[in-house]
């Protein structure tokens, strides 16, 4: 009945068709494709201008130019120069005085030291950093649907650090890869795992986790070869790569040493259900430094209450029996509760009434919806420091009551309990009238859900006491007074009793009592009263006391709380927490999956890696410890070259291959074999150091040339070398250099991502857990780019309009566009207008009048002055906006109100902020500031 | 006044090779000279409007009528729909659920062709000759992130570029102040984020450009305060001057095209939101449309999208969430259709009346679709009321104007709904037939990316000719 899918050109068969051509091209592939043989160190070539180089990488440079008849371009200016160094260092550019210092002396051995300097700054890993988050696709939240924030960014601290300890590539892959598996693996080398733990996670309803688990692992083999290998095994997972000599068996003998960790996705509900919730292993981390700093605080507080609450223990021991003894008396004293004697009961409801012997009012006759009861008592009775209400059954009521309303339910609601006292001898002379009695700690031996006797005395109607749940009984409610009440000659008493429901929901039978005397006696409970009262105790019964007393010393019970309360502020101290890799006890079997699909598997593979590559040494493990030492393996062709080729494209624009993220056999032939090589040996001789390879890098004649086009026109990617390099700031670089310039740059190391000021709404993608983007105020606001947040669904914008990647997947090589978006984003982002505001600011401050501002501005943003006409031409600027808004100071105060966040100090003048402004937004906008050259 | 340098127009066209990063083909780089597309084919449609229903419509009860299926309702659903199958919610044995048998529902045959729509799209109804239906669309793919990205961009995974891309990619943009590809959104994202729109592994510079309904319609368009039109003119001159100096110093084509880029961001900020206000529209529109200006609706993205159209946008996406009806869904079905009826309706006859139909096409799609058989509970035990899963064997999607052969229905799925019997159609099919239509042959738009050559149909795609005209 069902069809089958349609019949794709079978990947199968493509590959059978080719399967001829491609078995001998193998074969060709393996001997000849230069990438898969072992680099060779390349002597130094012969160049007849002798005196150019600087180093080895200068003589085949100049040895390529000279064969192609071309001189190379002389130094760049060393204003420039310092720029493009900064830039390519830090990502940063430098400060007005390292320019000034430069310039006065340009000399190598300066440069040399100005190199050493940066290499050894914290902000070199920060800058660096963004390249390799690129491959390893870090991001902070799941991607796809739910797209929830997951914590990672422990993960980019620990990238950070590496490269600023310039730890030696190997270890920095083996920890990546397999930190976990490490003998006595440390906590960094476990949080280094979290590289294979950033892949997306798709938990939408009806996923199904096994798919979901083998497209991670898919993911995990595919980024691998594209970091380390250079190589798209990505083809090889449906059928044997129609190019490069790697089968569908090697894909799945790599994908085994991927496919023993748990899944990543759980039901909640267990079997049961198509819900998923994004899981799998995750670890502790150490509390980070203001956390600590906080426990530590937290702790001292905690430990100075903890002597105060012993000293006031040994207070309240001392006094115990003074206290004891004072409650006896209360007790003993204490004549109990006196029945009022009704004088006078008048009802709004039309009720009959009738005063029963025991003092209780029985109503009966009509039953109104609602009704208020007034009862007027005179009494002797003073010192009067409780009430009480009594409920009571009648056989006359229905249902027994006590209620009137409804034989089944014969409920009651007391909206609201009022009493008035007035002397007796008061009434009726003028004088201040009934006074409202004040009531407090209202108590009843029942109380309906929702219904509390405390709501009959909180004045407000809508709520009362009643008693549903316990019809067909007496029930009493006691109120304590806030002060004794009772004239010694006599007291008119006056109790109003509001029952405002509707529905008939009245009392039906009630009394009312008083008491005198302490309300220690009301409010004592009855083992309390019982143990004070007795000679001989048990030890337990001593606790009890001791618990109760203790309970009612105010200093305690406040030391007591403030103990809690610090409890609670530590226990949510919670660690941060990190993403990591662990291994299975159980491995899982591996097949090839026929056509790259998970339902129909095949052949069974062990782990091994691809037989057109170097070896699997026999004593490494099979495991991922064992793949990640076949990766740094000297033997393997591939990592040094790819990874040399990476960071040379990182300062030259574009790699000496120029498929950054292919060395198969389709990739684009190295402008400079020798080189390449060259590098590569160099990298690996000098244990795998990043540093030591940049530093070879700047240090060369071929880097610091001018990148003026020059002679060397006719190139235009600059194949060549024939001089410096030249292109657009990475978007992270631009945000960062319009903070640095700008002085609102924080230099804020490591932590959870920060929320610089975005455009609302971007953040509405559906899905479970919205996180909300809440805007930074503080100096988070201001943080490098590297610690912005980076949810997968919808990326920081002016990221992604400066060719930011998504992060979903391994991303080898940014594009470099440049588009009328990005206009918009530099001249109207709010980050770019403060950065422009806080600069004109800065100027203001820092420099005194037009023509100091300017250079000022200038060495913040380009490091370098202006020319006279530049000078000329911005110096014209300053004063025709000057002029307008002397015209139109609205437009000025409008600027600065709309920025409160940068607390710009009322002793800078708004129209002298606003025209420098415009001018530090021309600064900010100019080719130059958002290229390196 | 601009103060552009007349040596930049034959520089910056040079510097936009240079800056499109490697890899890009020789038709596209003379595209990017700006000679006219060089197209493989005739090219019928200038410009698409891609609707997409994010979540999927029940195809079975708006454009493929089943009478055995509502005969068979209630029954148990043949072993062969659920034996060895992936299905997303549905863990039990399903029964069968046909449309309702209720005129609310019923099919009609309509125009001339007699093509058969569901009285839930009256309006559309009514166009019926100018569509041409897809009945046995296939994927590969049954959670809906994976589909949508498989339907965009031909891979269930991310990271290749979308249909919108490769088209930018491809053929450029005609206009000058406006980007290639546009995408528009009502109602939440769709599971796939941005990628369902984005470039992938092209240069980033075809990546749709979203505008929005709600602040700015383009990110960062509006100065900010105190900077009002002549300030941001007299800043770009400035800019821009600054820039030709360094432009005849470092002789950089780039900086040129930094200058042009300037000038078009300039004209944007006034272009776009005079395109982005539909209050000027004539009050005959607004009836037409059903729309409200100041109001996000896919209605108003109708009418903008034809305002786009008309000023060269290459590529408009429309994307309309919430179609995923596991439960209820004869009540949601209804309600949904109401809100689209009538704009695609009147987007299609305003098309048609301003002779912009033919040279526009207009697409109707949905990342897979839903079953024949009932579900019955949330996947986790909880009964709800009636719905439909998720069904990639074939389903329903239409394409209209723009070369498309109106009236007529391609394919034929099974007496029940279930699986096509007659002219399949796989996703990369319907792509491949996209790109012909804007005269690219899916075979040949490749792009070179880790030593492969990439296409949007991967290995496979065929024409569907039936449709053409």
């Amino acid at each position: 009945m069902s069809a089958p899918m349609p019949a794709l050109p079978d990947a199968v068969l493509v590959c059978t068709l080719l399967a001829g051509a491609l078995t001998s091209g193998l074969l060709d592939a393996q001997t000849a494709h230069w990438a898969y043989r072992a680099p060779v160190r390349p002597a130094e070539p012969e160049v007849a201008r002798s005196d150019w180089p600087r180093n080895p990488i200068d003589s085949f440079v100049l040895a390529r130019l000279e064969a192609e008849g071309r001189t190379p371009a002389p130094r760049a200016e060393p204003a420039r120069l310092l720029r493009r160094l900064h830039l390519d260092l830090i990502g940063l550019p430098p400060t007005p005085e390292e320019v000034e210092a430069f310039v006065a002396d340009p000399s190598p051995a300066a440069y040399a030291r100005v190199v050493d300097r940066l290499l050894a700054s914290p902000r070199f890993g920060e800058h660096h950093a963004r390249q390799w988050l690129d491959l390893a696709r870090y991001a902070d939240s799941n991607g796809f649907q739910a797209d929830q924030l997951r914590d990672s960014w422990a993960y980019r601290d620990w990238v950070i650090d590496a490269l600023n300890d310039d730890m030696p590539f190997d270890r920095f892959t083996i920890g990546q890869l397999a930190g976990d598996l490490l003998p006595e693996a440390t906590l960094e080398q476990r949080i280094a795992t979290g590289f294979h733990r950033t892949v997306t996670c798709n938990v939408e309803a009806g996923v199904h986790p096994e798919a979901n688990r083998v497209d991670q692992v898919v993911d995990r083999v595919n980024t691998t070869a594209t970091v380390w290998l250079g190589t798209t095994m990505e083809c090889a997972q449906c059928h044997d790569h129609k190019y490069d000599p790697f089968s569908q068996r090697d894909y799945y003998r790599l994908f085994a040493f991927f496919n023993n960790t748990p899944l990543e996705v759980v039901n909640p509900l267990g079997e049961q259900g198509v819900s998923f919730d994004f899981d799998g292993p995750w670890m502790e981390l150490p509390l980070r430094a203001e956390q600590q700093a906080e426990l530590d605080r937290l702790e001292a507080e905690r430990e100075a209450l903890q002597a105060r609450r012993s000293l006031a223990l040994a207070d309240a021991a001392a006094v115990q029996e003074d206290w004891e003894g004072e409650l006896r008396g209360m007790l003993d004293a204490a004549p109990g509760w006196r029945v009022l004697e009704v004088a006078e009961f008048t009802s709004t409801g039309d009720e009959d009434h009738e005063l029963l012997p025991d003092g209780s009012v029985l109503l009966s006759g009509r039953v109104p919806d609602t009704t208020t009861y007034r009862v007027r008592v005179e009494s002797e009775l003073t010192d009067v420091t409780a009430l009480r209400l009594e409920v009571l059954t009648h056989p006359s009521l229905p249902g027994t009551g006590p209620g009137r309303g409804d034989v089944e339910r014969p409920n009651f609601i007391l909206s609201e309990f009022v009493v008035e006292a007035e002397p007796l001898a008061a009434v009726g002379n003028g004088g201040e009238g009934p006074r409202r009695v004040a009531l407090h700690g209202a108590r009843a031996d029942h109380e309906q859900d929702g219904w509390p006797v405390a709501a009959a005395i909180d004045g407000k109607q809508d709520k009362g006491w009643a008693i549903g749940g316990g019809f067909f009984a007496d029930h009493a409610a006691t109120f304590l007074t806030r002060e004794p009440v009772g004239e010694p000659g006599g007291t008119a008493w006056t109790f109003t009793l509001d029952q405002n429901y509707g529905r008939g929901r009245t009392i039906g039978r009630f009394r009312i009592s008083a008491f005198q005397g302490a309300p220690e006696a009301l409010t004592t409970p009855e083992d309390i009263a019982a143990i004070v009262g007795s000679e001989a105790r048990t030890d337990e019964e001593e606790a009890r006391l001791r618990e109760y007393y203790l309970a009612h010393r105010p200093e305690v019970v406040r030391l007591q709380q403030a103990l809690a309360a610090i409890d609670e502020q530590i226990a949510r101290l919670e660690p941060d927490r990190t993403l990591v890799m662990v291994e299975m006890d159980e491995p899982r079997s591996t097949c090839v999956m026929r056509r790259g699909d998970y339902l129909l598997p095949g052949e069974r593979v062990e782990p091994g890696t691809p037989g057109a590559l170097h070896p699997f040494d026999e004593r490494w493990p099979r495991n991922r410890l064992g793949l990640a030492c076949w990766l740094v393996s000297p033997d393997n062709p591939l990592v040094a070259r790819v990874t040399v080729n990476r960071w040379w494209s990182q300062i030259f624009g574009a790699g000496l291959v120029a498929t950054e993220e292919d060395f198969g056999l389709r990739c684009a032939p190295p402008s400079h074999p020798e080189l390449l090589d060259w590098l590569a040996m160099e990298f690996v001789a000098s244990g795998w150091s990043r540093k030591h390879l940049l530093r070879t890098i700047v240090t060369s004649a071929t880097y610091q040339q001018s990148s003026r086009r020059g002679a060397a026109a006719d190139d235009p990617h600059n194949r060549l070398l024939g001089r410096g390099p030249r292109f657009r700031l990475s978007a992270e670089m631009l945000r960062d250099q319009a903070l640095a310039a700008s002085g609102l740059l924080s230099l804020e190391q490591g932590g959870p991502p920060v929320f610089p000021p975005q455009p609302d709404g971007l953040w509405r993608q559906t899905g479970r857990n919205e996180p909300k983007y809440v805007v930074a105020t503080d100096s988070d606001r201001f943080r490098r780019g590297i610690y912005v947040i980076w949810r997968r669904a919808a990326p920081y914008p002016s990221f992604v309009l400066f060719d930011g990647p998504d992060r979903a997947t391994c991303h080898p090589k940014r594009s470099r566009t440049n588009t009328p978006m990005q206009a918009l984003v530099l001249m109207n982002d709010p980050v770019y207008v403060e950065a422009a505001l806080g600069l004109a600011a800065r100027a203001l401050r820092e420099a005194g009048d037009d023509p100091a501002r300017l250079v000022r501005m200038f060495q913040w943003v380009l490091a370098r002055r202006p020319t006279p006409a530049e000078q000329a031409f911005l110096l014209q600027v300053v004063v025709d906006e000057r002029q307008r808004l002397a015209a139109e100071p609205g437009a000025a105060h409008a600027l600065v109100d709309a920025h409160p966040v940068l607390d710009l100090e009322p002793t800078l003048d708004r129209t002298e902020l606003a025209a420098w402004f415009h001018t530090a937004t021309m600064l900010l906008n100019l080719d130059e500031a958002v290229t390196k050259g | 006044m601009s103060v552009l340098p007349h040596r930049i127009d034959a520089l910056s066209r040079r510097a936009l090779l240079l800056h499109s990063g490697a890899g890009l083909g020789a038709a596209a780089l003379s595209r990017l000279l700006g000679d006219p597309p060089r197209t493989d084919v005739t090219p019928r449609a200038q410009s698409v409007i891609y609707i997409h229903l994010v979540g999927a419509p029940s195809h079975l009860d708006l454009f493929d009528p089943k009478p055995e299926l509502q005969r068979r309702e209630g029954q148990k659903c043949p072993e062969a729909f659920i034996a060895g199958k992936q299905l997303a919610f549905i863990r039990n044995h399903p029964e069968l659920l046909g449309t309702p048998n209720d005129p609310r529902f019923a099919f009609r045959h309509c125009g001339a062709s007699g093509l058969q729509i569901s009285n839930l799209l009256p309006h559309l109804q009514t166009c019926a000759d100018e569509i041409a239906l897809l009945r046995t669309v296939q994927t590969e793919e049954f959670n809906h992130a994976p589909a949508q990205m498989y339907l965009a961009t031909g891979f269930g995974r991310f990271g290749r570029p979308s249909l919108g891309a490769w088209t930018s990619y491809g053929l450029g943009s005609p206009n000058r102040d406006l980007p290639a590809y546009v995408a528009m959104f009502s109602g939440q994202y769709p599971g796939a984020g941005n990628s369902i729109f984005g470039s992938g592994f092209l240069p980033s510079v075809h990546q749709g450009v979203e505008f929005r309904s709600k602040g700015d319609p383009v990110l960062f368009l509006s100065d900010p305060p105190g900077v009002d039109r002549a300030a941001r003119r007299r800043i770009v001159d400035g800019v821009n001057h600054l820039n030709g100096l360094h432009l005849d110093d470092f002789a950089d084509p780039e900086t040129a095209t930094r200058i042009e880029q300037y000038e078009l961001a300039y004209r944007m900020q006034a272009s776009v939101p005079e395109l982005m206000d539909i209050a000027s529209e004539p009050a005959e529109v607004h009836a037409l449309y059903g729309t409200r200006p100041g109001k996000t609706s896919f209605a108003n993205n109708c009418l903008l999208a034809r305002r786009l159209v008309e000023r060269g946008v290459r590529f408009v996406q429309l994307f309309e969430a919430d179609w995923d009806h596991h439960s209820s869904v004869f009540d949601n079905l209804p309600r949904k259709c109401k809100g689209v009826d009538q704009p695609i309706a009147a987007l299609l006859h305003d098309l048609k009346r301003r002779g912009l139909l033919d040279q526009t096409l207009v697409v109707w799609a949905s990342e897979f679709g839903r079953t024949p058989m009932a579900q019955t509970d949330n996947g986790s035990g909880k009964r709800t009321k009636i719905g439909r899963d998720h069904h990639n064997e074939a389903f329903a999607l239409w394409m209209a104007g723009g070369g498309v052969k109106g009236g007529i229905a391609h394919g034929a799925t099974d007496e029940l709904g279930y699986a096509a019997v007659e002219h399949p159609v796989h996703v990369h099919d319907f792509n491949a037939t996209i790109l012909h239509l804007l005269g690219l042959d899916h075979e040949r738009l490749t792009y070179r990316f880790q030593g492969r050559d990439f296409r949007l149909t991967d290995i496979g795609g065929r024409v569907v000719h039936d449709v053409l005209v």
